[in-house]
C-alpha cells in the first residue's frame, strides 16, 4: 500500500523535511510536498498519515495539538532532535543514492 | 501556533485523535478545490478522490496505532521501573538505620552460611576429582586389638588382587620419601612420594597428562628406575617443559627417568584423607612403581600399604567386601586360625570426609540456627517498618496510587533490600571460606576440592530474589492501605494493633532461644578446647625447634646395609649440634609426639612365658639419638636414658614409659629389673633389651588419645633413615634453624630437611580442627546474640512507642518512674524468659549431636547452661533498658497530646 521502499524512504525524508523548518500539521505537509514536487511522489494523500505516525513512534517526529490560523482545531508536527539526525543522514545518503544513479542512466555503454 | 491540551495528550485516545486528524485533511483539502471555484460538492468528491483509498489507509492507520501502543506500554512500564527503583533507593538512603541493620543482618546470616555450606560442599558433597568416584573403594584391614583402619602387607593384598580380578581392579600404594633437589642451586628436600602398583592410575582413571602411566614392565625387579611428577613439582622442578619426559633426574642418591607428569589438581593420595598412620603428605608429588616379588606375595606380616579398588560395572561393595572376607578366611584356616584380622570397606568418599564429618554437619546445624535468626531479625525488621510506613501508604493511596502500584513498590525496595544483602554475603563468603581453611593448615581432608561453586552462588542470589518479592507482597498485604480513612485518622497509633506485635513477640522469642542454643554448643566447645590445652603432654612445647632430617634410601630399604651410615650420621649431627652456642639440648625421634604416626609392635618379657598369639605386650615403639627426652624434657622416672655407651655391640637397652612399666613390667621400680624383646626390631637377633630407664608417658598421637604403653631404642642399636631432630634453645628457638641447616651439611651433604616448625606450632597445629570448630562457633554464638539483641530492642522500641498514651495516662495517675521502668523490664524478661526456656530445651534435646566433639565435658553441663542462659538473660535485659529508659521519659502531657 504505501509502495515500495524506495517510495518509503523518500517520503519519509520529504516529510522530514517539511517540518524542519517548524512545526505543521498533516495537511501542510501534504500540501508542501504536492507543491514542491509537482505531484510526482504523492498519489493519494492518505498515505501521508500512517507515515506520519510510524515517524512519530520511531520518536523522529514529535505531535501536538494546536490552533490554526482560522481558528482551527490540528494535529502538528514538529522534528526531534533524532529526527534532525536522521534527516541530515537520509539527506546525505539521497543525494549519494540520486547521482549514482543518474550517473548510471547517463553513461554510454562501456 | 498556539498550544491546546487535548485529551488523548493525557490518555490514549487515538481512535478520535486520527479521526479528527483526517477529518481536518479532508476538509482543508475541499475548502482548496472551492477556492479553485469547485462546486462544494465537487470539492468533497475531489478531496476524497485525491485522498486515495480510505479502507487501505484507515487500515495501515490501525496497525500503525497498535504498534505505538504496545511500544509506548513498554516505555511505561521501563519509567515505571526506573522511578520504582530512583523511589527505593531513595528510600533506602533515608532510612539509612534501618538499611545499615537489614544489609549487615542479611549479608552475615547469608556470608556464614555460604562459607559452611561451601566447605561441606567440598568435603563432604562433591564428586571426588577422579573418574566415576562412586565405585572407588578403600580396603583395610581390622582387628579388636589393634584398631580400625589398618593396612595390608604384600601377602594380604596379593592374595586379594588375584581373587577379585573378576569385579574390581585394584591397586596397592604406600607412601615413600624421596631426597630430591629441585634445581641445583637449591638445597636437597624430602618430597612426598607415593611407589604404588603399575594399576593405580587406571583404577583412579586419571591418565598421565603428558607421557605414560606405569606398566608392569616398570615394576619388575631390576628394571631401570621410572618416576610420574605431579603437576606442581614438574613446574617447581622442571619449569613446566614438556620435554621433560625421558630426562633424568637424581632422587634418593638414584637416577629415575620421567615417564609422565599427572594433570593440575592430582595428588592423590592425599594425607588428610587416609589414616594418619600411612604418613603421607598433605599433597602427592611425584609416583614410583611398586612390584611385588613371590617371596613378597608370601609375605604377610609387615602391614605397610593401603589399597584402593575399582568395582566393575555389576559388582556391589557388600559383594565385594563378601568375597574378599572369604579370600582372608581361607589363608586363616590353613596359617594362623587364632589370628584377629577382618576386612573393612569404605568408599572413598566416606573416607575422606569419615573423621570430618560429624563436626562439618554440627557446624552446618550451627550456622543454619543464625540463618534462621537472621532471617527473624529481618522479617521483624520488615514488617515494623511496613507498619510505621502505613500512613505513607494511606496517603499514596488516597492520591490514587492502586494496589498493584504500591506492591510493586515495595517488592523492588525489599529485592534490592535482598540482592544487595546476598551480593555482600557472597563477597563475605568467599573471604570467611579462606579465613576458615586458613584455621586448619593441611588438616582438612578435600581442602583443594573446596571452591566457590557457582551453583550455590545462583542458589543463593536466586533465594535472596524470590525471598525480596515475598517479603514485598507480604508487606504489601500488611500496608493496610485498604482502610485508609482509618489508617489516616488514627496515625500510626493503630498500625500495631495485638495481632501483628504477637508474631514479632514469637520471632523474637525463636531468636533468644535459638542464640541460647548456639551459646550453649560455643561454651562446650570452647570449656573443651581449654581442657585440651591444658592435657599435659608429657612433654614441654616450649623452646623447641625441630625439623625432619633423613638420608637419602637408594632403591630397598635396607639397614643391614645402610644402617651403621644412618646411625654415624646421626651420631655426628647430635655431636655438632649439642656443642653450638645457645643449644641447651639436641636429640631426634623417629616420630614426633602429635605429629607423626607413631609406629607400633608386639614386645615380651624374658622369663616369663611365649606370649599366645592376641596377647602380646602391644605397644609404640620409638627410636631417639642424643639428648630426646632432656631436649624435650619428658621426665625421667627411674634409672638412666641413653647415653655413648649404648652403642652397636654393647649390651642392647631400651627405655619404657610409666604406663608401659604399669601394664606390663609391675611398675615403675620393678622395671628396672627385666629385660623385654620387641618383635619389630630389624638391628638383628631380637635381642633381649635391658630396662635400664622409666620416662613419663607422651601423647604421642593426639591430645585427646588414649594413654599407650611405649617402649624406646637407641638409634645407635636400631637404625633409622630418617628422624625429627628437636633442639632445645635458651632463646628464640627459630633461630636454631639455620644451625641445624648447616650442621647438617657439614655432617653430610646428601642429608635433607623437611617440615622445620617449632614444637609449640606442632602442639597447636595438633589441635587445629577443635580450634576450627571452637572458633567458628563461637563467631557465629556471638553474633546470634547480637542479632537476637537487635531484635528485642526493636521489639521493646515499638511497644514503648505504641503504649506512649498508655504510659503518659499511667504517669499522669501517679505512676511512678520505677514502676513504669518495671512494667516495660517485665515485658522484656517475659520474652527473654521464655526464649531462654525454648533454647534450654532445645540445646538438651541437640546435646546427643555435640558429645563426640567434647573433650573432658558434659554435653548437658549444668553449670554451662546455667551461665550461658544466665548471659542471655543478662544481654536481652540491656537490650530492653535503652527503651526502658526512653519510656520513663515520656512526657504525660506531651503523650496525651499526641496521636
Amino acid at each position: 500500500m504505501a509502495g515500495s521502499d524506495l517510495f518509503t524512504g523518500t517520503l519519509d525524508l520529504l516529510i522530514l523535511k517539511a517540518v524542519s523548518w517548524g512545526p505543521r500539521h498533516g495537511y501542510a505537509i501534504g500540501r508542501w510536498i504536492r507543491d514542491t514536487t509537482s505531484e510526482d511522489v504523492i498519489v493519494q494523500e492518505g498515505v501521508l498519515y500512517p507515515a506520519l505516525h510510524r515517524l512519530g513512534r520511531r520518536g523522529w517526529l514529535a505531535e501536538q495539538w494546536g490552533v490554526t490560523d482560522t481558528g482551527r482545531e490540528a494535529k502538528y508536527y514538529s522534528l526531534t532532535s533524532d529526527g534532525r539526525g536522521q534527516l541530515r543522514a537520509e539527506t546525505k545518503r539521497w543525494s549519494r543514492f540520486s547521482s549514482a544513479v543518474s550517473k548510471a542512466l547517463t553513461s554510454s555503454p562501456a | 501556533m498556539r498550544r491546546i491540551i487535548r485529551r488523548s495528550d493525557l490518555r490514549d485516545d487515538s481512535a478520535r485523535d486520527v479521526s479528527d486528524e483526517l477529518r481536518f485533511h479532508l476538509e482543508m483539502r475541499t475548502q482548496e478545490f472551492i477556492e479553485r471555484g469547485m462546486s462544494p460538492e465537487d470539492a468533497r468528491r475531489a478531496a476524497a478522490r485525491a485522498f486515495g483509498d480510505m479502507g487501505a489507509i484507515d487500515a495501515a492507520l490501525r496497525h500503525e496505532s497498535v504498534l505505538r501502543d504496545r511500544y509506548r506500554a513498554r516505555r511505561d512500564r521501563l519509567h515505571e521501573m526506573v522511578a520504582d527503583i530512583r523511589f527505593a533507593l531513595r528510600t533506602l538512603r533515608k532510612n539509612a538505620g534501618f538499611t545499615a541493620a537489614t544489609l549487615a543482618t542479611l549479608a552475615l546470616g547469608i556470608g556464614a552460611a555460604t562459607a559452611v555450606f561451601t566447605v561441606v560442599n567440598g568435603v563432604l558433597l562433591r564428586p571426588l576429582p577422579y573418574r566415576d568416584p562412586s565405585r572407588l573403594l578403600m580396603v583395610w584391614m581390622s582387628s579388636k586389638q589393634y584398631g580400625e583402619e589398618l593396612p595390608l602387607s604384600s601377602g594380604f593384598y596379593s592374595d586379594l588382587a588375584a581373587g577379585t580380578t573378576a569385579m574390581a581392579q585394584t591397586a596397592a600404594f604406600r607412601s615413600w620419601r624421596y631426597t630430591f633437589a629441585p634445581s641445583n642451586a637449591s638445597d636437597a628436600e624430602q618430597v612426598e612420594g607415593a611407589r604404588v602398583t603399575p594399576s593405580f592410575f587406571d583404577v583412579l582413571g586419571i591418565r598421565p597428562a603428558i607421557g605414560r602411566p606405569f606398566n608392569e614392565a616398570d615394576a619388575a625387579v631390576g628394571a631401570p628406575p621410572v618416576v610420574i611428577l605431579s603437576d606442581a613439582l614438574w613446574r617447581r622442578a622442571a619449569g613446566g617443559d614438556r620435554a621433560v619426559v625421558g630426562r633424568q633426574l637424581e632422587m634418593s642418591g638414584q637416577r629415575f627417568t620421567v615417564i609422565g607428569v599427572m594433570p593440575p589438581g592430582f595428588s592423590f593420595p592425599r594425607g588428610a584423607e587416609l589414616p594418619a598412620g600411612l604418613a603421607f603428605g598433605a599433597r602427592t608429588q611425584l609416583w614410583t612403581p611398586m612390584g611385588f616379588t613371590e617371596k613378597d606375595r608370601q609375605s604377610y606380616a609387615t602391614q605397610n600399604m593401603a589399597a584402593i579398588a575399582r568395582l566393575r560395572p555389576g559388582a556391589s561393595a557388600p559383594q565385594f567386601h563378601t568375597t574378599i572376607t572369604s579370600i582372608l578366611e581361607r589363608w586363616r584356616l590353613a596359617v594362623a586360625p587364632k589370628l584377629d584380622l577382618h576386612y573393612s570397606v569404605a568408599t572413598l568418599i566416606e573416607q575422606a570426609g569419615e573423621h570430618v564429618r560429624r563436626g562439618l554437619l554440627f557446624l552446618l546445624a550451627a550456622v543454619g540456627l543464625l540463618l534462621c535468626i537472621a532471617w527473624a531479625n529481618v522479617t521483624s525488621l520488615l514488617v515494623a517498618r511496613t507498619t510505621r510506613r502505613r500512613r505513607e501508604f494511606a496517603v499514596r493511596a488516597a492520591l490514587g496510587a492502586g494496589r498493584a502500584r504500591i506492591a510493586a513498590q515495595l517488592v523492588t525496595e525489599n529485592v534490592i533490600l535482598a540482592l544487595a544483602g546476598s551480593m555482600l554475603g557472597l563477597a563475605i563468603s568467599i573471604w570467611a571460606t579462606r579465613a576458615m581453611l586458613a584455621l586448619v593448615p593441611g588438616s582438612m581432608p578435600r581442602a583443594d576440592d573446596i571452591a566457590i561453586d557457582w551453583r550455590v552462588m545462583l542458589a543463593v542470589s536466586a533465594a535472596a530474589l524470590v525471598a525480596g518479592i515475598a517479603f514485598g507482597l507480604a508487606a504489601s498485604t500488611q500496608a493496610g492501605f485498604a482502610h485508609v480513612a482509618s489508617s489516616l485518622r488514627d496515625g500510626t497509633r493503630s498500625a500495631t494493633g495485638r495481632h501483628s506485635t504477637f508474631g514479632r513477640r514469637a520471632l523474637v522469642v525463636a531468636e533468644v532461644a535459638l542464640s541460647l542454643m548456639l551459646l550453649i554448643g560455643a561454651s562446650l566447645l570452647t570449656v573443651s578446647f581449654a581442657r585440651l590445652q591444658r592435657v599435659e603432654p608429657g612433654f614441654d612445647p616450649s623452646h623447641v625447634m625441630t625439623a625432619a632430617v633423613g638420608l637419602p634410601v637408594p632403591g630397598e630399604f635396607n639397614p643391614k646395609r645402610d644402617g651403621a651410615e644412618w646411625a654415624r650420621f646421626f651420631r655426628g649431627l647430635q655431636d655438632r649440634l649439642s656443642q653450638s652456642p645457645g643449644v641447651e639440648a639436641a636429640g631426634g625421634v623417629s616420630a614426633l609426639p602429635l605429629a607423626d604416626a607413631v609406629e607400633s609392635g608386639s614386645t615380651s618379657t624374658i622369663g616369663e612365658p611365649p606370649p599366645i598369639p592376641g596377647k602380646a605386650h602391644f605397644t609404640e615403639y620409638l627410636v631417639t639419638e642424643g639428648d630426646y627426652f632432656r631436649a624435650m624434657r619428658i621426665s625421667l622416672l627411674g634409672g638412666r636414658t641413653f647415653n655413648g655407651t649404648d652403642v652397636a655391640g654393647s649390651q642392647p637397652v631400651v627405655i619404657v614409659n610409666r604406663e608401659y612399666a604399669r601394664k606390663y613390667l609391675g611398675g615403675t621400680a620393678t622395671a628396672l629389673t627385666h629385660q623385654i624383646r620387641v618383635f619389630s626390631d630389624f638391628s638383628g637377633g631380637r635381642d633381649a633389651r635391658s630396662v635400664v630407664g622409666v620416662v613419663d608417658n607422651v601423647q604421642s598421637g593426639a591430645l585427646d588419645g588414649p594413654v599407650q604403653p611405649q617402649v624406646y631404642l637407641p638409634e645407635q642399636q636400631m637404625n633409622y633413615p630418617g628422624l625429627a631432630v628437636v633442639v632445645r634453645t635458651r632463646d628464640d628457638p627459630t633461630a636454631a634453624l639455620t644451625l641445624v641447616r648447616q650442621q647438617m651439611k657439614e655432617t653430610d651433604p646428601r642429608a635433607a630437611l623437611d617440615h622445620p616448625r617449632t614444637m609449640q606450632r606442632v602442639f597447636d597445629e595438633s589441635l587445629a580442627r577443635q580450634r576450627f570448630s571452637m572458633t567458628l562457633i563461637t563467631v557465629f554464638a556471638v553474633a546470634a546474640l547480637v542479632l537476637a539483641m537487635i531484635g528485642l530492642y526493636g521489639v521493646i522500641s515499638l511497644m514503648v512507642n505504641n503504649r506512649r498514651r498508655e504510659i503518659g495516662v499511667r504517669m499522669a495517675l501517679g505512676a511512678r518512674t520505677a514502676d513504669v521502668l518495671r512494667m516495660i523490664l517485665a515485658e522484656g524478661a517475659m520474652i527473654a524468659a521464655v526464649g531462654v526456656a525454648v533454647g534450654l530445651v532445645g540445646a538438651f534435646a541437640l546435646s546427643r549431636l555435640v558429645s563426640t566433639l567434647l573433650y573432658g565435658v558434659s554435653p548437658t553441663s549444668v553449670a554451662i547452661y546455667t551461665s550461658a542462659a544466665l548471659l542471655t538473660v543478662l544481654v536481652t535485659t540491656a537490650a530492653t533498658l535503652a527503651p526502658a529508659r526512653r519510656a520513663t521519659r515520656v512526657d504525660p502531657t506531651v503523650a496525651l497530646r499526641s496521636d
